[in-house]
């Protein structure tokens, strides 16, 4: 935190100086008020004759203080705005950058929802309390000390109130605070809770409503809810009964201040005026330690948040960049040597691949669901690092590439077609910015997605709802691929991502794009045998290992698998 | 965000807050007499503390004995309300805030497909958590400061009035200066807090799309260019920030100056009228201190005031989601009075999603009862949108939909949906157990009804193979399922809520076609004698469909059965063929 803090120190010194100012000139007013009393009204020294002049003269000295206490005390807001929010920006912004460096097991780990709350929700708690302490916290101490100081010079035995006072109201503060404190990092839990909820039925509202699960939800969402508000609940009663207690301590020191003062103005050695005074100072005096108490409660919220977003920023990114710097000699080849994966704490889902992808093959892969298909391309860009063995690319290990490097050389279309609020033309561009309209519209030629791309009223500028809703299956699956298309990357990657185009579409898709490309590296995921029936090589997955491998016609003929899943496709009319 | 930015009907979302509070009124009512309480006690206090401090002065010392108890029993009480209040407000602020949430959720929960389609997801949380956080925070922190500041003044005037009519005249000045400057620094400030609420949903709309979406990001190496646009909205969203805070901050020190400035008003008139004998000492010491007395609440006030500018900005959000029209609830018919069999009739259906870009044209056709009816058609041909229609998730331009007769529109909305089960090729499971996600239509089915459902689909042993079987708590987001498996969870979930009408579309396109096969021969015998519609690019998958559809831009092209419609040479011929022969075609 201080890492951050540190590059506004500026602000955050000039924040309380100003402070200073204000709350000075809140310590002398009431001086200058007891002069005003005391001379100007009441007269005395005077005979108890009032004085205008004195009235109007120390008035206007005190409008200029509060004028000037004002204007200090915006300033000192001004900086400590500027010192408090740019810090929660940077943190923020830091956060972020994190995330967006995270691997997809550490994705996985913190959740969408809860990263959310983090990047959000938790920062401006964090803010709150920075503002709170350059500016709240030096003003409670200055007119804490401040208060005593002027306190005990008008009369020393007022001291004697305030050592009785403090330790009870520092106790009570304790004992209330450290019941508080734990319950706020409960609270940020509860409310990562309520805000999963939220994004998964905003997310899956049409399964919610298809299944008629409104009110089945509105009860999931209400138990969270309860929860969250319970929390809060238990730290609002906590609160209230602790501020009572201490305005009765409070109070009680002002009955003493005044016994007090009844003794020394008995033996004249204070006026009523000093007594009046010092009620106003011990007010100050409790009223900041009070605030204080308050203060350590924001204290630790914005702590709990703090640690919250620390855990994101703390959490290195999985996958470090590799030292290769050079240019490989090969252009397009994968390999991978004993390769074996799973995720934490899972069964296997890769078990020993041995495999060598050559520069410009095409390769299809045929597997049943689950058997590891996508776990195994995953491994290529390193979305996910291999449990045990080497994945190399053009002959370098992956873990020896500069990430950026590495996914420079690969243009994948996943099994979800991701799609940004952004026009077409933006989403197809999205792995090559600035694109000139020409190639971009390549991209969509070969994608087969200009034909629907042109009946659309805006054509390329057409904008993508957010997830793509505004787009058909197919369509959205030929926007991924022309994004993929456009990437130019020597290892095309597509993962099932023609399953929602009918086979004439992708027959026509993959004729262009043998055509346009020919030495790209191709790895194609697919349900359907026609879509790879082609390729150059096809493998059989089978839990986890290569259970067959050759061409089509030679498949059909060794592979019982193979047979299988050709003949469940085109019935008994296999060979056609 | 769009269009709550335009309702700024200020006088209306407070009225629609207070609202809320209305429907406590018990707790309203104890609330407000402990502030009037409170607010007494803080009247009457000063008065006894300046009869103390005058005890002193005329040293009539044994009166003071009798003025601090009565002083003691004040402040005692004072705090017996304060409690009181406390209560009530933290009662009152969490009860109001739980409905609101609420209520909030059932409108999201009920909102139409069209429109979460078309708005940032991210923005309507924001309004659920940001927008309700800061009113939350705001009820339970300033509204009683806000009363009893009100009540405080009042009661303080009310106080000099009885005193010295003139003075207390003076004095009034201090609230018109107040008033004024309120007004004029609250019109900026509310701007500002709005514009840093909008800010702060598409922040929120930005972060929640790209982590959600963040395996694109990834594969594309956009992590520097999303960031680049995060910071952006980020450094907007503070420097709004700053200048709301500022012009929020500034209320304070403005209030204590126009404060001090009445001050030295009531000292100077006061001292003058002393002079000339108008009033008397004592009278004058209390004015000074219910002039200071002014300061607090007119402080406290002020500072709430920009608490309150910002939660009216959060409402104005919160009821701009709560005020788009729900979803049509439909007629009053159950299915259940259609009878056990279902005739699914399009007639004459016209459908844009954008006005002017018709995705269906005049689609006309008949489902009989027990069919299995295939739609096939190139991408964007209107087969999902079709499906969009009889689910009503939207509703047709023109033409109708009936089943057995009766115009959907007149069937109750959850019954058609209870009798229907969809599953989409975007598989949505939610974060629960295995076994909560497959009996997530209907919670009563027994564990061996479920088994055995599961064991038909072929999802049994996947099941088993995870580490806790049925109980593995899945993580939002799918938890290293893979996509295959999710559809196969999503259809046994189908499978056993025993749908009237079974809705498949695209929902084995990750799936291998062995694994399909297993599934087609489930629901072969599962959906016997009732209604499908299956949209799949796999031809293997509807070859055996009753009746099969080939759409092409929203209009049907052929229609019959797999070997009727090869004989007929046409579009379905042409699919079929390139399914064998592939790449050839």
């Amino acid at each position: 935190m201080w890492k951050y803090l540190k590059k506004y120190w500026f602000y955050a010194v000039l924040a309380p100086l100003f402070m200073i100012g204000e709350a000075g000139m809140d310590l002398l007013q009431p001086a200058l008020m007891a002069t005003i009393v005391d001379e100007g009204v009441l007269g005395i020294g005077h005979g108890g004759v009032g004085s205008l002049d004195i009235i109007l003269k120390t008035g206007m000295q005190m409008v200029a203080l509060i004028a000037a206490g004002g204007a200090c005390g915006v300033l000192s807001g001004v900086f400590s705005n500027l010192a408090a929010q740019n810090f929660g920006n940077d943190m923020r912004k830091d956060a972020f950058r994190h995330i967006m460096h995270f691997s997809f097991s550490q994705t996985d780990r913190f959740t969408t929802g809860s990263l959310i709350t983090r990047v959000t929700n938790d920062v401006t708690q964090v803010q709150n309390m920075v503002q709170m302490v350059i500016r709240g916290f030096v003003r409670t101490i200055i007119l804490f000390a401040g208060g005593i100081f002027f306190m005990l010079r008008l009369d020393l035995s007022f001291g004697v109130v305030v050592l009785c006072a403090m330790p009870m109201i520092i106790l009570v503060l304790i004992f209330f605070l450290s019941r508080i404190t734990p319950r706020f990092t409960i609270l940020q839990e509860k409310l990562d809770k309520v805000n999963n909820v939220v994004q998964e039925n905003v997310t899956g509202s049409r399964v919610v409503k298809a299944y008629v699960q409104e009110d089945y939800e509105q009860g999931r969402f209400t138990k969270a809810n309860d929860e969250l508000v319970g929390t809060q609940m238990r730290i609002l009663l906590l609160l209230n009964y602790m501020s009572p207690i201490m305005n009765i301590i409070l109070n009680l020191s002002v009955i003493a201040v005044i016994w007090i003062g009844r003794i020394k103005v008995g033996d004249g050695s204070i006026t009523p005026g000093s007594v009046m005074a010092a009620i106003t100072y011990l007010s100050q005096i409790l009223g900041a330690l009070m605030r204080l108490g308050m203060m350590f409660q924001g204290i630790s919220r914005g702590a709990a948040s703090a640690r919250r977003l620390q855990e994101v920023i703390d959490t290195e990114p999985e996958i470090r960049d590799g030292s290769f710097e050079g240019e490989p000699a090969l252009r397009g080849q994968v390999e991978f040597r004993q390769v074996w994966f799973n995720y934490p704490e899972r069964d296997p889902i890769l078990s020993g691949i041995d495999l060598v992808i050559r520069p410009g093959e095409t390769v299809g892969i045929l597997g049943m669901t689950g058997s590891g298909k996508t776990s195994l391309v995953n491994l290529i860009p390193r979305f996910y690092d291999a449990t045990d063995g080497t994945v190399l690319v053009d002959g370098i290990d992956v873990k020896d590439y500069r990430l950026k490097d590495l996914r420079k050389r690969i243009a994948c279309s996943l099994q979800k077609s991701e799609l940004f609020q952004d026009s077409i033309a933006g989403n197809i561009s999205w792995g090559r910015p600035g694109a000139a309209p020409e190639e971009i519209r390549h991209a969509a030629e070969i994608a087969q997605a200009a034909e629907f791309i042109d009946i659309k009223e805006k054509g390329m500028e057409e904008p993508v709802a957010q997830g793509g809703h505004s787009l058909s299956g197919g369509q959205k699956q030929r926007l991924s691929i022309a994004r993929a298309v456009l990437k130019d990357a020597e290892i095309l990657i597509f993962d099932d991502s023609t399953s929602a185009l009918d086979l004439k579409t992708e027959a026509r898709l993959y004729e262009a794009l043998n055509r346009e490309y020919p030495d790209k590296t191709k790895i194609i995921i697919a349900q359907r045998i026609a879509s790879i029936r082609n390729a150059d090589r096809i493998l059989v997955l089978e839990d986890g290992r290569i259970a067959a491998e050759g061409k089509h016609e030679e498949l059909l003929e060794t592979s019982k698998i193979y047979r299988e899943i050709s003949d469940s496709q085109i019935g008994g009319e296999s060979g056609g | 965000m769009g269009e709550v930015e335009k309702a700024k009907d200020r006088r209306g979302t407070l009225r629609r807050l207070l609202a809320y509070f209305a429907a406590e009124k018990r707790r309203v009512l104890l609330l407000l007499a402990a502030v009037a309480a409170g607010v007494l006690c803080g009247i009457l206090a000063p008065d006894l503390q300046s009869k103390a401090i005058d005890a002193i002065a005329e040293r009539r010392f044994s009166d003071l004995p009798g003025v601090l108890l009565i002083m003691a029993a004040v402040y005692l009480f004072s705090c017996f309300t304060s409690f009181v209040q406390g209560l009530q407000s933290a009662h009152l602020s969490q009860d109001t805030v739980r409905r609101m949430r609420e209520d909030l959720f059932g409108c999201i929960v009920r909102l139409p497909i069209g429109y979460l389609d078309t708005h940032p997801h991210g923005d309507i949380m924001s309004r659920m958590t940001n927008d309700v956080e800061n009113i939350s925070s705001t009820v339970s922190q300033s509204v009683s400061s806000l009363f009893s500041g009100v009540l405080m003044v009042i009661g303080t005037v009310g106080m000099m009035i009885y005193l010295c009519p003139p003075l207390a005249a003076l004095s009034c000045t201090t609230v018109i200066l107040t008033a004024v400057a309120t007004k004029f620094l609250s019109a900026a400030m509310r701007k500002a807090y709005r514009k840093r609420q909008t800010l702060l949903g598409s922040l929120n709309g930005t972060v929640e799309e790209m982590v959600s979406g963040y395996h694109t990001v990834a594969a594309y190496e956009r992590e520097e260019a999303v960031i680049e646009r995060f910071e952006q909205i980020s450094n907007e969203l503070t420097g709004v920030g700053i200048k709301a805070e500022v012009l929020g901050g500034s209320m304070g020190p403005l209030m204590n100056l126009i404060n001090n400035v009445g001050f030295v008003i009531i000292a100077a008139f006061g001292g003058y009228f002393a002079l000339k004998g108008m009033i008397s000492i004592g009278v004058i010491s209390a004015f000074i201190i219910y002039a200071k007395q002014f300061g607090r609440p007119i402080d406290e006030i002020a500072q709430v005031w920009g608490q309150i500018q910002t939660a009216i900005a959060g409402a104005e959000r919160v009821f701009g989601v709560m005020d788009v029209e729900p979803e049509k609830a439909g007629g009053r018919i159950n299915m259940e009075e259609l009878g056990e069999e279902v005739e699914i009739t399009f007639e004459h259906v016209n459908f844009s999603y954008v006005p002017g870009q018709r995705v269906l044209h005049d689609f006309n056709l008949i489902v009989k009862p027990g069919q299995k009816i295939a739609l096939v058609g190139s991408t964007g041909s209107g087969k999902t949108t079709a499906v969009n229609l009889l689910m009503r998730f939207y509703e047709p331009d023109s033409g109708s939909i009936r089943i057995n007769g009766t115009d959907i529109r007149q069937i109750d909305r959850d019954s058609l949906r209870d009798a229907t089960a969809i599953v989409l090729q975007d598989t949505v499971l939610f974060a629960d157990s295995v076994r909560s996600n497959l009996k997530y239509a209907d919670r009563s089915v027994r564990d061996a009804e479920m088994f055995s459902f599961a064991v038909r689909a072929n999802v049994d042993r996947m099941i088993r193979k995870l580490e806790r079987g049925y109980s593995t708590v899945l993580t939002a987001d799918g938890d290293n399922l893979s996509e295959g498996q999710k559809q196969l969870l999503s259809i046994t979930r189908a499978f056993i809520s025993k749908p009237r009408i079974l809705i498949l579309d695209e929902a084995t396109s990750n799936v291998d076609t062995r694994t399909e096969k297993n599934i087609q021969d489930a629901m072969v015998k599962l959906m016997k004698g009732r209604t499908s519609l299956v949209i799949a690019h796999r031809l293997s998958t509807i070859r055996d469909a009753d009746v099969i559809v080939v759409m092409d831009q929203g209009r049907i092209v052929e229609q019959g059965n797999h070997e009727t419609l090869l004989e007929q040479r046409g579009k379905y011929y042409e699919l079929y063929m390139t399914q064998f022969a592939g790449q050839q075609i």
